[in-house]
């Protein structure tokens, strides 16, 4: 493959060692910590039902900061990201199509009500 | 200020495979404990015998090896800084950091699961929360274990003559991420079953 038609190692998106200080580093870990902090102090506040979209936010925030910073995922090549998210985006729907098909007592006795319906139907096709 | 000589081969993505390889199986990762979560999250707050969350679970004591966690993933990114900049010493200090962190946080599970045991009784076929508790914390665990083991065996390979050869800064950032991923996954995890009530 040609130099033009392939892609060096080093060419594309890619970066020898991320920009970040030693200092930079440690103000992350102090934020981490905070955001931590904060959290807890919310699950003891009685904040309703503000408390569970603010704890996933804050831990999104926690998320977002570690994969870009100290993964350097926001100094490294697209591909790298857009695998990653591909990856977590399709967690997230794997885990709201589980929530959604067993997450309740209703969606429960609908799938129950729909494997006796099923049966039932098989049941007259046999003696058809 | 010294930079780490890539000797990278050529590939159509620019990427070395060997990191690429380590972002496809994160992505993995991510779907093989999002299936863990989903499964915890069925039966949180599901009428069951107890014991239950409720019952067992200690804030004060998982905040602190939340705590510990985080800050062993800032010992590691410092570690990579050390690699990354021809500083050896810097990175066998912050990398034998990690592993005692890593450790440490290893600790407090081993003592809340025989805390859970004995005190309260919990085990994995208890019930519901038991099960997907234990399967889903048990899992991070060794996640964190074989992490561990990992980065002890590049700070024992670092201590050779040549230590980690000509790929030292690209060994400990792949070791780093996976290390990371283990610390962003506990993030879910402790937010999901220990802060948000049922």
């Amino acid at each position: 493959m040609s130099m033009e038609t392939g892609q060096h190692a080093e060419g594309v998106g890619h970066v020898e060692h991320p920009p970040t200080t030693i200092r930079q580093y440690v103000m992350i870990g102090v934020v981490l910590t905070v955001i931590t902090a904060l959290e807890l102090a919310a699950s003891y506040m009685d904040l309703g039902a503000l408390l569970i979209p603010l704890l996933l936010i804050m831990s999104a925030i926690k998320f977002a900061i570690v994969v870009a910073l100290f993964m350097h995922l926001r100094f490294d090549s697209p591909l790298l990201a857009r695998l990653f998210v591909f990856g977590l985006f399709l967690a997230i729907f794997l885990m709201v199509a589980v929530l959604l098909i067993f997450g309740n007592d209703d969606s429960r006795r609908a799938g129950e009500a729909g494997e006796a319906a099923a049966s039932a139907v098989a049941s007259v096709g046999a003696l058809i | 200020m010294a930079t780490t000589p890539q000797t990278m081969h050529h590939t159509t993505t620019g990427i070395d495979n060997r990191k690429l390889l380590m972002w496809i199986f994160l992505a993995n990762e991510c779907l093989f404990f999002g299936s863990l979560i989903a499964t915890y999250l069925i039966f949180k707050g599901e009428p069951m015998p107890g014991p239950l969350a409720d019952d067992v679970l200690n804030i004060p004591v998982t905040s602190a090896s939340t705590f510990v966690l985080l800050m062993s993933s800032l010992a590691m990114v410092l570690a990579v800084y050390g690699a990354h900049h021809a500083r050896p010493g810097m990175m066998k200090v912050w990398l034998l950091a990690t592993i005692l962190l890593g450790l440490t946080f290893l600790g407090f599970q081993v003592y809340e699961f025989r805390h859970f045991a004995h005190e309260y009784h919990l085990g994995l076929s208890t019930n519901q929360f038991g099960a997907a508790f234990y399967v889903m914390t048990g899992f991070h665990g060794t996640h964190v274990g074989v992490g561990v083991i990992y980065l002890a065996s590049l700070l024992f390979a670092s201590m050779r003559r040549n230590g980690l050869g000509r790929e030292t800064g690209f060994h400990v950032e792949t070791a780093g991420l996976y290390w990371h991923f283990v610390d962003i996954v506990w993030i879910v995890i402790f937010t999901v079953v220990y802060l948000i009530p049922a």
